[in-house]
């Protein structure tokens, strides 16, 4: 049963340079207790479908399409239904601790903001809960660190606080926004661990750009480019058997792949190219795929492609 | 080429209770003619203050530096700015190394000019040539930082670096802000232009694989320290430092992390990687380990494998 199925969605900003096309257009599904893990590179607007998820885009942002979330199309509830899926229903660890975190407030405090709001309890109770949710995420002697404010945490513990903020009012979708970035290689591995012990019969959306972030976490993998989705396949399959260029050129450009370099760079989203919208950095490019747009295929089972290679 | 010696920098920090952080504490190495040395380790553990050390942008607080044959930490400010054309640093962020009103190839032109001894057209021919170099496109030279990409302005970066023809290169995590298809292109370039100008490399960064594909010996940093250094093999198939191995698979990673922080600064003797070592002993926290050589050019600072 999917949690979440996101069909045709669109989101367009319009600036002064043109219509930048973040989202263009991309069907999706989770599953409950599916943990999703949507990769690509800055710019391809993997942010953005995580801000569309939760509506937290600028009014002026055109969006097209249909999201449904357990029977409800959230494009559709107002700004009050939707407060109350936001943060209780759905969270989302947000990128950058540093900066998400309010810096002349508790950390404990900040946790227990939601708790009181979401589930209804008193301040008391609500701190309680949010010593407790500091305890979850393994900060040690949680509350003494609950009355701290966010420059007396690490890089790794403010994460760790993220974390218990977004499960506070026990989710059942986590949208989690690259939050390995910036993190040090032994920190990072703790987050993993802890994210995967957290989202245990939760469903997740794990954004990044690090795959191999991703393998450790996530069942299925989404490779997006340029606005919309190229591949989606098991974890271990994109590895094994990346069929899109893109992908392929992506893992070969990892260090411990070889260092081979993707040619070009990512196509703006204001001028997106004609046909396939990687057929200019792609090797196997031809005349098809420069005038017609390649549809995503499912080539077997659980494994789509976009690709005229494989049709 | 380069040699460091028991290089120190201590940075006081509090204004009625001062303390003194030992952001590098003792350090020694060397670099020879046309190698790449590696240094890796966590952020915060000292390695862009080693960096800056070696170019007196910070300075050091006690130790030796001498660049081929030449003591740093004893010329006069003049002497040091003549020497300094051969000895050029690369920074994390190529946004921000470049200045946003200036025009690329105003930017790329300044060194030249600050150097003296050519006229404009000299220049301008210079400036397109070290644009080409670096794989940027001839149009670029009128187009301003914030209208390249990330990985354009560290190319831009590379061809300014490269205008005063040094020796010597720093690079401080130079794609750490990249992406990855952009940071092998980047990675390679740099292969490459090191190969082309004979360059000599000090490649910081905090991700070994990078380390791993750019360097010929690797120093790991901890907390201040070099904890092991060695040739590429050395460090990946016979790392002797407990952090190394940590380093090299974080996946069997220390659950301990989050106590040590809680303990930063509870401990000021003895090994500085104690706390978190699964070997500790007793001793490793009263008795500083010397660096010991375990094979030619293989040094480890811990007590544990002599």
């Amino acid at each position: 049963m999917s949690l979440l199925t996101i069909t045709h969605l669109k989101v367009h900003f319009p600036t002064q340079d043109g219509m930048v096309k973040a989202i263009d257009t991309i069907d999706l599904e989770i599953a409950n207790s599916e943990r999703l893990g949507l990769i690509g590179e800055t710019g391809c607007g993997k942010t953005v479908l995580g801000m569309s998820i939760i509506r937290l885009l600028q009014p002026s942002t055109k969006i097209e399409g249909e999201i449904w979330y357990k029977g409800k199309d959230l494009l559709k509830l107002s700004e009050g239904e939707m407060r109350k899926i936001r943060g209780k229903e759905i969270a989302m660890i947000l990128q950058n601790p540093t900066t998400s975190l309010n810096p002349v407030l508790k950390v404990g405090d900040q946790i227990a903001e939601a708790i009181q709001l979401h589930q209804g309890l008193d301040k008391r109770a609500a701190r309680e809960k949010a010593v407790e949710m500091l305890e979850s995420v393994k900060i040690p002697s949680p509350d003494k660190r609950a009355n701290e404010y966010p420059h007396e945490f690490s890089g790794g513990m403010k994460e760790r606080a993220m974390i218990a903020m977004g499960l506070a009012c026990n989710p059942s979708l986590i949208i989690a926004d690259e939050p390995t970035k910036g993190l040090d290689v032994t920190i990072k591995m703790q987050i993993v661990k802890l994210l995967k012990e957290v989202s245990r019969r939760k469903s997740m959306l794990f954004i990044t750009h690090d795959l191999g972030v991703a393998t450790q976490i996530c069942d299925n993998i989404a490779v997006m480019y340029a606005g919309e989705l190229v591949e989606y396949a098991k974890t271990e399959d994109v590895f094994k058997n990346p069929l899109h260029p893109y992908t392929q050129g992506f893992l070969n450009s990892l260090p411990n792949m070889g260092l081979k370099p993707i040619r070009g760079m990512s196509p703006s989203l204001i001028d997106l190219p004609s046909g396939c919208r990687f057929h200019p950095r792609c090797d196997h490019a031809s005349a098809k795929c420069t005038i017609e747009h390649p549809p995503m295929v499912e080539i077997e089972k659980g494994h789509s492609v976009r690709c005229f290679l494989y049709t | 080429m380069i040699e460091v010696e028991n290089l120190k920098k201590y940075f006081s920090t509090g204004i009625l209770r001062k303390r003194h952080i030992k952001a590098v504490n003792g350090v020694s190495f060397q670099i020879e003619r046309g190698e790449t040395l590696g240094l890796v380790g966590e952020s915060g553990c000292g390695k862009t203050t080693i960096g800056r050390s070696l170019l007196r942008l910070i300075e050091p607080t006690a130790g030796k530096i001498i660049f081929d044959g030449i003591d740093l930490l004893h010329l006069k400010k003049k002497e040091l700015r003549r020497l300094r054309p051969r000895m050029q640093m690369i920074f994390q962020d190529p946004d921000a190394s470049l200045n946003p009103r200036m025009k690329i190839g105003d930017s790329i032109a300044e060194p030249l000019k600050l150097q003296g001894g050519l006229n404009k057209v000299e220049i301008k021919e210079k400036v397109s040539e070290l644009i080409e170099t670096v794989g940027l496109n001839p149009e670029h030279v009128n187009r301003y930082p914030y209208q390249l990409s990330g990985g354009q302005n560290q190319r831009v970066v590379l061809a300014r670096v490269l205008a005063v023809n040094p020796d010597f290169i720093i690079a401080d995590e130079p794609t750490s802000s990249l992406d990855v298809s952009v940071q092998a292109q980047i990675l390679n370039l740099m292969n490459h232009l090191k190969r082309e100008f004979d360059l000599t490399l000090l490649f910081i960064s905090h991700d070994l694989e990078v380390v791993r594909h750019m360097s010929d010996r690797i120093a790991v940093m901890y907390r201040g320290k070099i904890v092991e250094i060695g040739s590429v093999n050395e460090i990946f198939e016979d790392a002797k430092h407990p952090y190394t191995n940590t380093l090299i698979s974080p996946a069997s990673s220390l659950e301990d992390q989050l106590i040590f922080e809680d303990m930063k600064d509870a401990w000021d003797s003895g090994c500085v990687f104690y706390p978190r070592c699964p070997f500790n002993t007793v001793i490793c926290s009263k008795k500083e380990p010397e660096m010991v050589e375990i094979g030619k050019g293989h040094w480890v600072l811990c007590d544990r494998v002599t």
